[in-house]
């Protein structure tokens, strides 16, 4: 889902291009910038044991990036999101054009224009 | 049937052959010593003659095969590769496994990120801690090396961790025993459950730790620690 290539229109938001959990995590840390996987796991009620598969995906698709701390003895991660809710919100909206254009081509440009036009 | 024709055929190049007697007394001491490693009970010396069992009937072998002047020789070409692979799979790929999953994690020393987990260890067993990037909270041994995600060392306190790591230490001080036992049962076609194992690891850990530690330990990480 985080790749972008399964997009559910039924879904609203951010749902429909991210999973529940995805989004509710990426909503977070575009709120909150840096956290701890304890924050998060407290600010989004999601449970331990669902999100770690979740962050993993997340940094690996490139969306968070981590760093490890050693606070007091104890060896935390500290999230931050690799790219602000604009730059993420361009890139799929760019990703989503690109596709029209090339399954419609100029119908798909055509409405392009219609819609600016009605803006 | 050619597997008789084979064992006619090794019979009779037997009888005439002048070294029957040795090919006989190599299969008898192989035999012996297998037995033998049934019943002795510590670890090192058990391992020890079964691979003098192995080295006899490797030995049989070869005297069998000077004997043999037929050429429908498969059964023994086949137990002579069987036995070359496991001897690999033993004494090989267990013992460099640590290195080649230390390569595919990019696994670096526990000790550069929490110093006393490597003194912990060291009292237990002669094993290096190897922690990896992922936030799924995991532990395993491999060779010589203990591996844990830092997704563990971020939800496990003090004491948990120390359960953990005295179970897989008990891995480590066992590995050598571990695979030659797995080995066996698949040789002798009996059934070694894994469970045992991890049973006795686990009364390590909670002799170590702490019973309350193990079991707190396990409820917190998601995959069941092996």
């Amino acid at each position: 889902m985080v790749k972008l290539d399964q997009i559910n229109l039924s879904k609203d938001g951010l749902t429909k291009f991210f999973s529940p959990i995805e989004a509710e995590i990426l909503r977070a840390l575009w709120n909150e910038g840096e956290m701890m996987t304890s924050e998060l796991t407290e600010k989004t009620s999601i449970p331990l044991t669902s999100i770690a598969g979740t962050l993993d995906r997340l940094v690996k698709a490139g969306y968070a990036t981590r760093r490890v701390e050693n606070i007091s003895g104890r060896v935390r991660y500290i999230y931050s999101p690799a790219a602000s809710e604009e730059e993420v919100a361009n890139e799929i909206t760019t990703k989503i054009l690109d596709n029209l254009v090339d399954a419609f081509g100029p119908v798909a440009l055509e409405n392009f224009s219609k819609y600016s036009d009605k803006k | 049937m050619i597997i008789f024709g084979e064992i006619n055929c090794f019979g009779f190049c037997l009888e005439t052959s002048s070294i029957a007697h040795l090919v006989a007394l190599f299969f008898v001491i192989s035999i012996a010593l297998l037995a033998a490693s049934f019943i002795i009970k510590r670890p090192k010396q058990r391992l020890q003659t079964f691979v003098s069992a192995q080295v006899a009937v490797l030995l049989a072998i070869a005297a069998t095969f000077y004997t043999m002047k037929c050429s429908e020789m498969l059964s023994f070409y086949l137990y002579l590769a069987y036995v070359g692979i496991t001897g690999i799979l033993i004494f090989g790929v267990v013992r460099f496994y640590d290195r080649l999953m230390i390569k595919r994690l990019d696994a670096k020393p526990a000790g550069n990120i929490m110093e006393w987990v490597q003194k912990f260890v060291n009292q237990l067993a002669s094993a290096t801690v190897y922690y990896y990037d992922s936030a799924a909270p995991r532990a395993f041994a491999a060779g010589r090396s203990i591996f844990v995600s830092i997704g563990l060392l971020e939800v496990l306190d003090d004491d948990e961790l120390k359960a953990v790591l005295a179970h897989e230490a008990w891995h480590i001080r066992n590995n050598s025993r571990t695979p030659y036992l797995k080995q066996l049962a698949i040789m002798t076609f009996s059934s070694h459950k894994s469970s045992e194992i991890e049973e006795l690891a686990d009364s390590f850990a909670a002799s170590i730790a702490g019973r309350e530690a193990l079991s707190s330990a396990r409820n917190k990480v998601d995959k069941v620690f092996i």
